[in-house]
């Protein structure tokens, strides 16, 4: 018998369509790209632009993965993130800044999808300029991180799909970051990691800096600004060998015996920065204690 | 078709109640391809728009001149990339009678133009391309590229469609920082081939633009010389341990 | 503010928008321009005709990449004789990851009111910090405190509007004022009851079996901040989604008070065990 047609019935069994609620398939795309026409001239075939998965309707999201990290310590705080602008399995650049630095004080470092980012940092560069026109002054860590949750919230029904965390020093030169939910829920820590690797990158600092799980009731040491660094190094060359959504190596693949992070780093003391080191030398990531971890990045392309 | 606020393909549209923006792709361009160097910068593509496994089009062009100091190159739907040629063409006109001489900055037109992809797939209503911008200005050169969901960057080489996974491999091996306009040419052709043996809806008509002190230059149409006797192609079975096909 | 300038890709040629559009023609949304009548702002609704679905449908298929929101809670207050007490526990979770073992459910609103945070933590801390906001024009307007009811009105009245939409917040919102201590549950169907005893979250079932079995309106002050920190404490032993630290506030006729922060881990757990003479010991066994 053919192995179609079931026992005691004359109709061929025709398998059901993936997934479940396959009766209202049709509903279901009529509703994604208006009716669909069965028969007549008028049926388009639908297919992939390229190859690769079936695209049934247009996706406003895109997740390019980052991971982004902020440490404070008594003074300082550092924000770092990773480079690598991934989709799919493919990496169109190695060299995208996730890093936003808003005032002399505040830096913002955003993972997730990068359209969005892009926008997030537009909105808020305008708010910080506008307050600074009306006020005269820069804005504070604790304005900004709320400024950024209720930025992040106004867009509750169709979120920026970021992660982020700020980090800066507040008016009493002590330094703070805040780590953040897609729509703006937010929390003022110590340390935090957000985006791809934060289930990797969090519990390591969560141990290392804040003390999290040492059960011998030793007091944890405060980290020096060089000890930070490292440590946040150390987090972003290991979360690079285990998640592919965040960049450890350089595109060769080299051993991260010595780091080669491709990412931008800064350092932020409660002292206003001078002239030694300029505002733009903190975009690239240029203070003293990051600027070893720079030098190899110099030829990722080749 | 424009009706309302979206597109309406196959049937509906404001009679049928509210207009449905969602959209696919149908007729569609492959890889562009790009290279930043030191006197200019470069793009490719090929002449081709593919309904499906169609070649419905085979002589078009997927390069557009913005301005003196710009084109912009696209895959993807082709009839967005008109609506964009026709909306960059605007703002140019628009510039033009301003009569200030100011000319927007190829970085500009590229951040603009993300404006208005991101600002379409806010609406669900998405120009569905990946366009590559390529610039020079101030003795520098810009390349660039946004899709259809606003995602954008710029940098040294850049590859899309298809080529992101074939081409793009190719030029970060090649790429030297002190690469020239004539060697990219040659470069991008020799990639362009290679898509065009592995990327069934790429062909060997191209067409190459580049971007100088001098000024836009884009390429007529032209065919790639293709070899398919290499002895891979011909017996890819029985001339190495591992095939090919 | 006029911010049409931002909105201006096209100049004179192409459509122009008011600054008020919260997702204008170049994605851009600078805050939110627009308030309701009743001096809440007002939050656009996503494109298409099926707001509640939209995030839903943008994700199908990429089950990984879905945006995940901080969620999970055990919630508790109840009101007796020496007042209210709010106790709750201090984890977020994201899907399966501890998005935080330290947040602070219980939001001070202000000097008088308190409100707690179940279900979407953004929705609750934003919500309820607009309500704060609200609470004080209140007090300016009319020169006196606004009443429990009231303020929990205006958040109920709030998160009705966006009904369907998808907010999740489970809050219970409480506070003393001119008729007393007053304990209000409201939540994101816009449901609101007054009561004096409710917990909420996905750990509320544990935490009503202690609280029921210990609560008597009589109870001393002592007492009571007791068993409401044991309910917490049952509750994050049992629930997955429950866990960090106990908050305990109490909210007295003048205003409330922050009475402890504790660990909820093994810490408390022995100290429990050792008081097992006062605890049914069955209840404390792994």
């Amino acid at each position: 018998m053919d192995p179609l047609l079931r026992p005691g019935h004359n109709a061929p069994h025709l398998p059901a369509a993936m997934g479940p609620g396959y009766a209202d398939v049709f509903d279901r795309l009529s509703r994604q790209g208006g009716r669909v026409e069965t028969t007549g001239t008028n049926a388009l075939p639908t297919f992939d632009a390229h190859a690769g998965a079936k695209q049934a309707s247009f996706q406003p999201y895109q997740n390019n993965g980052g991971s982004v990290v902020a440490v404070a310590g008594k003074d300082f705080c550092v924000v770092a993130s990773d480079t690598r602008f991934g989709l799919g399995f493919a990496v169109p650049t190695r060299m995208i800044s996730r890093n936003l630095v808003l005032n002399d004080k505040v830096v913002l470092a955003t993972a997730g999808m990068q359209a969005d980012t892009c926008t997030l940092h537009k909105v808020l560069r305008i708010r910080l300029d506008m307050y600074r026109q009306n006020h005269g002054k820069d804005m504070s860590l604790g304005a900004v991180s709320q400024l950024l949750s209720n930025t992040l919230y106004y867009k509750r029904f169709f979120p920026y799909y970021t992660f982020n965390v700020l980090g800066g020093v507040d008016e009493n030169g002590e330094g703070f970051c805040y780590g953040y939910d897609a729509i703006g829920s937010h929390e003022k820590v110590k340390v935090v990691c957000t985006g791809s690797s934060q289930s990797l990158i969090q519990p390591v600092l969560d141990n290392q800096v804040d003390g999290k799980q040492m059960y011998d009731g030793q007091p944890v040491a405060e980290l020096s600004l060089e000890q930070t660094v490292e440590l946040v190094k150390d987090c972003f060359s290991s979360a690079g060998e285990r998640d592919i959504y965040t960049v450890g190596l350089d595109g060769r693949g080299q051993p991260p015996l010595y780091v080669k992070i491709l990412k931008l780093a800064f350092v932020l003391t409660s002292h206003p920065l001078r002239s030694k080191y300029t505002r733009s030398h903190f975009i690239q990531g240029q203070s003293p204690a990051v600027r070893d971890s720079q030098t190899t990045t110099d030829t990722y392309f080749t | 078709m424009k009706i309302g606020g979206g597109h309406v393909r196959g049937g509906g549209g404001a009679a049928d109640g509210p207009v449905k923006v969602t959209q696919t792709p149908y007729v569609v361009g492959s890889s562009v391809l790009g290279v930043k160097c030191i006197d200019g910068v470069v793009i490719s593509s090929d002449t081709l728009a593919s309904y499906g496994s169609m070649a419905k089009f085979r002589k078009i062009s997927r390069i557009h001149k913005v301005s003196d100091a710009c084109v912009i190159g696209a895959g993807g739907e082709f009839s967005d990339f008109q609506e964009i040629k026709k909306t960059m063409d605007g703002v140019m006109i628009e510039q033009f009678c301003m009569d200030d001489g100011y000319v927007l900055t190829p970085s500009a037109i590229h951040q603009y133009l993300v404006r208005v992809m991101y600002g379409r797939r806010n609406k669900m209503d998405p120009l569905w391309n990946q366009v590559v911008m390529a610039g020079f200005h101030d003795g520098k050169a810009t390349l660039g590229m946004v899709d259809q969901v606003g995602s954008n960057f710029e940098s040294e080489v850049i590859a899309t469609g298809y080529g992101l996974y074939m081409g793009l491999p190719l030029l970060r091996n090649a790429y030297r920082p002190d690469i020239t306009v004539a060697e990219a040419k040659k470069l991008l052709e020799d990639i362009m081939r290679v898509l065009f043996y592995r990327d069934a809806r790429t062909s060997n008509s191209i067409q190459i633009a580049a971007v100088t002190k001098d000024g836009v230059e884009i390429s007529e149409f032209y065919d790639l010389e293709t070899k398919w006797d290499y002895q891979r192609f011909v017996d890819g079975a029985r001339s190495g341990d591992v095939s090919t096909w | 503010m006029e911010l049409g300038f931002l909105d201006r890709p096209h100049g004179a040629g192409g459509v122009r928008v008011t600054g008020a559009a919260l997702v204008d023609e170049l994605g851009y949304s600078l805050g939110c321009d627009r308030m309701h009548p009743t001096g809440a702002p007002v939050l656009t609704a996503p494109p298409g005709d099926a707001p509640a679905s939209f995030l839903t449908e943008a994700f199908r298929g990429q089950d990984d990449h879905a945006l995940k929101f901080l969620h999970g809670t055990t919630t508790l207050a109840f009101v007796f004789q020496g007042g209210v007490v709010v106790a709750v526990d201090s984890r977020a979770s994201m899907g399966q990851y501890i998005g935080s073992g330290s947040v602070r459910k219980i939001i001070e609103i202000n000097p008088y009111l308190l409100g707690t945070m179940a279900g979407g933590a953004a929705d609750c801390s934003f919500w309820e910090r607009d309500l704060g906001r609200r609470c004080r024009l209140y007090e300016l307007r009319n020169k006196e405190r606004i009443s429990v009811a009231a303020a929990s009105k205006l958040l109920a009245n709030t998160v009705y509007g966006y009904k369907g939409m998808g907010l999740s917040m489970g809050t219970m919102i409480t506070g003393w004022d001119k008729t007393g201590p007053n304990l209000f549950y409201v939540d994101n169907d816009g449901t609101r009851l007054k009561g004096h005893k409710f917990s909420v979250g996905s750990g509320s079932t544990y935490a009503y079996g202690v609280l029921d079995q210990g609560y008597h309106w009589d109870l001393t002050v002592e007492d009571a901040l007791e068993l409401g920190r044991r309910s917490i404490f049952h509750a994050t032993h049992r629930d997955a989604a429950s866990g960090g630290f106990i908050n305990v506030y109490h909210v007295k006729e003048d205003g409330w008070v922050n009475i402890s922060h504790e660990d909820s881990g093994m810490t408390k757990y022995y100290e429990y065990k050792a008081q097992s003479a006062a605890v049914d010991s069955t209840a404390m066994e792994s």
